[in-house]
């Protein structure tokens, strides 16, 4: 985060990690589809001619909001990272100084492997940045929901009730579950950085407004909390803050 | 943990850019020009902090009289610098008049939420503007108002909505090209801080490689230290089992049965095998430590050839193999260990006869040749070069022993000269050996500085070719061409 108090501005990264073809890229152009013009950026793509992302993507969002201090800036920077195994060094540039991490999951049985050791490369890029997986705010998108073969939902459902991470299930080329996941991982970075740099009383709004904010800003007034609340498992952190 | 510059931060961070560093001054000034020509308004681009980044306009008739009324003048210079800096307003879009009726339209230029500089269009005469305001006179008594306002009137009317389309459309062109323009300064940043990441990482690796590299060659090492003492303390023994088996079978201790005397016969010859696998062992562990000294003195490898022809022909007669050596004048000198040299020759010619059937024919024939500096290998026009100057200088032998027995396969070639390797290890294989033979050649040869390598003999049996570098070769120390590591 990089908080600018005479500007009254506060930029937030968030990163969308995942294995190769999980749908990250697909994931950022949904949100930018799906996100009000005036508060989204132009989404910067690093695509190969084969639709493989060479570097990194990055949609910025950008909105205004009144608070009890005066009006207040946000900037949501967000990223992916290049997804194949041989980018490692691309992805952990990309990933330093995230506020939070969404991890896309392709949902088919068969990629069940390739989620694991993308999984534990964040584990791995993360301690190399000298940050561990318990300081970085952390929900688990399952794409594809759409395809065949994948895991079912009780599947999920029982396998999010056994970790700690929200789990929320997506179908990004439609669109579906892109806003949830992405609410859900705004929330977490920012009640992080509430309860870190105690933003309730430097900034005078508190993490629900902030959301609801957010929310209005970008075309989803009223729904911050539906979209927040719309995973699985993810009870056993509590809700940071609240 | 990685140390990443933290320069990188500000690829992937939030940092504002600076219009100057993305944007190509020439390539903006040629897209003002363009719009300067279409429309006729003058264009100026001006960074966030006041750098002007583009000027296009022809100074209007009205502009160069009001110039040259010095309290107009100055009333004139105020208005520029307040276009360059009134605030655009939230919607990033505003209007400032000029004292003589004229205007300046002046639109933000936003990056990722933030004005990184504004576009500055103007003068210009509003659709509506009669006659200069009052404004106009008030700045200079001498200013002539009527030769003004004729002035004014012929400056081009543009409408308000015209202007704003024009302006929106620049802004937005401008935006694209801040846009494209931070892309690739993202990506070549990027990638620079990704290659450099990933030469940090090869460079642990390496760094990890040569300390195991380290720990393996001082394992070897000890490992042969631990050979040559080891063997020496074998033959300690077995000098005594050879001794008293051979005094029995000579009937020192008294006559034996023909019984007894064949058993005894066995042990002593079987002590000799052993006694010759031990020393082959401490051969190769002394050459492999670098112990065993080479007494290298001029020697010629005629003589050599000839001693270890006459040595196995015997051999060779027993087991109806034709022994055969072309070595006529071989007139190269060598500095060479002639003692080590028959060893390696006696090895090879042995092994040959070992594994050429009856009525089979071995040949040994020695020629001079030029290095493999010159004769190909490696990049052509490279190694031609200077050849008049080092040709002398790379004289060599060649000696090839070769056999018409069972060949080797072309798969198994590099590995015989690994000690303890059988190309049939099997416990029921037809031919003896150690296996230690040709590893210990080989380390001969290397230390020698030479070469030896197996070749397939048409249409069957195997070519062993030994190269030895001349005396003169060796002392003009030409760059080996082994690499490093393995030296």
């Amino acid at each position: 985060m990089q908080l600018n108090f005479a500007a009254r501005e506060v930029a937030i990264k968030l990163v969308y990690y995942g294995p190769a073809l999980s749908g990250k890229t697909t994931n950022l152009k949904a949100l930018h589809e799906l996100t009000k013009a005036d508060s989204r950026g132009r989404l910067m793509t690093l695509e190969t001619k084969d639709d493989r992302t060479l570097f990194f993507d990055m949609l910025p969002l950008v909105f205004k909001a009144e608070t009890e201090g005066g009006a207040m800036n946000l900037r949501v920077k967000v990223f992916t990272v290049p997804g194949q195994v041989v980018h490692a060094s691309t992805r952990r540039l990309v990933l330093q100084g995230a506020d939070a991490v969404a991890f896309i999951a392709d949902s088919q049985v068969a990629e069940t492997e390739n989620n694991a050791a993308s999984f534990l490369d964040l584990r791995t890029n993360l301690k190399e940045l000298g940050r561990s997986m318990r300081d970085v705010p952390l929900v688990i998108q399952f794409n594809k929901r759409d395809l065949p073969g994948v895991r079912t939902d009780a599947e999920l459902d029982e396998l999010a009730r056994r970790g700690k991470e929200p789990v929320f299930k997506a179908s990004a080329v439609h669109g579906q579950g892109v806003m949830e996941s992405f609410f859900g991982l705004l929330e977490r970075a920012w009640r992080k950085l509430d309860a870190e740099h105690d933003l309730r009383s430097k900034l005078g709004i508190q993490p629900d407004e902030f959301l609801a904010k957010a929310a209005s800003s970008l075309g989803y007034e009223g729904k911050a909390r539906m979209l927040c609340d719309a995973h699985v498992g993810g009870a056993r952190s509590g809700k940071a803050g609240a | 943990m990685s140390d990443i510059p933290p320069a990188s931060q500000d690829v992937v961070g939030d940092q504002p850019i600076a219009l100057e560093d993305v944007v190509d001054r020439d390539a903006l000034d040629d897209l003002c020009k363009s719009i300067h020509a279409l429309f006729g308004i003058g264009v100026r681009v001006y960074a966030s902090q006041g750098a002007l980044l583009a000027n296009v306009a022809n100074e209007l008739e009205l502009c160069r009289y009001i110039n040259e009324v010095p309290g107009s003048r100055a009333a004139c210079g105020a208005t520029v610098s307040a276009a360059k800096s009134v605030a655009p307003g939230d919607d990033g879009e505003v209007t400032h008049p000029c004292f003589t009726g004229l205007a300046y339209h002046i639109v933000s230029l936003v990056h990722e939420g933030r004005r990184v500089g504004r576009i500055v269009l103007g003068p210009y005469a509003p659709a509506g503007l009669r006659e200069p305001p009052p404004s106009l006179a008030e700045t200079d008594k001498r200013l002539d108002v009527v030769q003004a306002s004729e002035l004014a009137a012929k400056v081009p009317r543009v409408k308000q909505e015209a202007l704003q389309r024009i302006a929106g459309h620049l802004k937005e062109t401008l935006e694209l090209i801040i846009f494209s323009s931070h892309k690739a300064w993202v990506t070549s940043k990027l990638h620079l801080y990704s290659v450099r990441e990933s030469y940090r990482e090869l460079q642990d690796k390496t760094t990890r490689l040569e300390q195991t590299l380290t720990r393996l060659k001082e394992v070897d090492r000890l490992k042969s230290n631990f050979l040559a003492t080891m063997s020496h303390e074998l033959r300690t023994p077995l000098t005594s089992i050879i001794g008293y088996s051979e005094m029995l079978a000579e009937g020192i201790a008294g006559e034996l049965a023909p019984e007894q005397q064949e058993y005894v016969r066995t042990i002593h010859a079987k002590g000799e095998q052993l006694l010759r696998l031990i020393m082959g062992l401490l051969d190769l562990s002394k050459l492999e430590s670098g112990t065993m000294s080479l007494r290298q003195a001029p020697a010629q490898i005629g003589p050599v050839l000839n001693e270890v022809i006459t040595t196995l022909a015997p051999v060779a007669r027993k087991k109806d193999v034709e022994l055969a050596i072309d070595s006529d004048g071989v007139p190269c000198e060598l500095a060479a260990d002639a003692e080590r040299l028959r060893q390696v020759f006696i090895n090879l010619v042995d092994n040959a006869v070992k594994f050429t059937p009856k009525g089979g024919k071995v040949t040994v024939r020695a020629r001079v040749t030029e290095g493999p500096a010159l004769s190909g290998g490696g990049d052509d026009d490279d190694d031609s070069a200077g050849a008049v100057l080092l040709a002398p200088l790379l004289k060599q032998v060649e000696i090839r022993v070769s056999d018409t027995g069972i060949g080797i396969p072309a798969a198994e070639r590099a590995k015989v000269f690994e000690a303890f390797y059988q190309v049939d290890s099997s416990s029921t294989r037809e031919y003896g050996g150690t296996g230690l033979g040709l590893s210990i050649v080989k380390r001969i040869v290397d230390a020698h500085g030479g070469q030896v390598s197996v070749e397939g003999n048409e249409p069957n049996g195997t070519v062993f070719v030994v190269t030895l570098p001349s005396a003169q070769t060796r002392r003009a120390a030409l760059p080996s061409r082994v690499p490093p590591a393995l030296a």
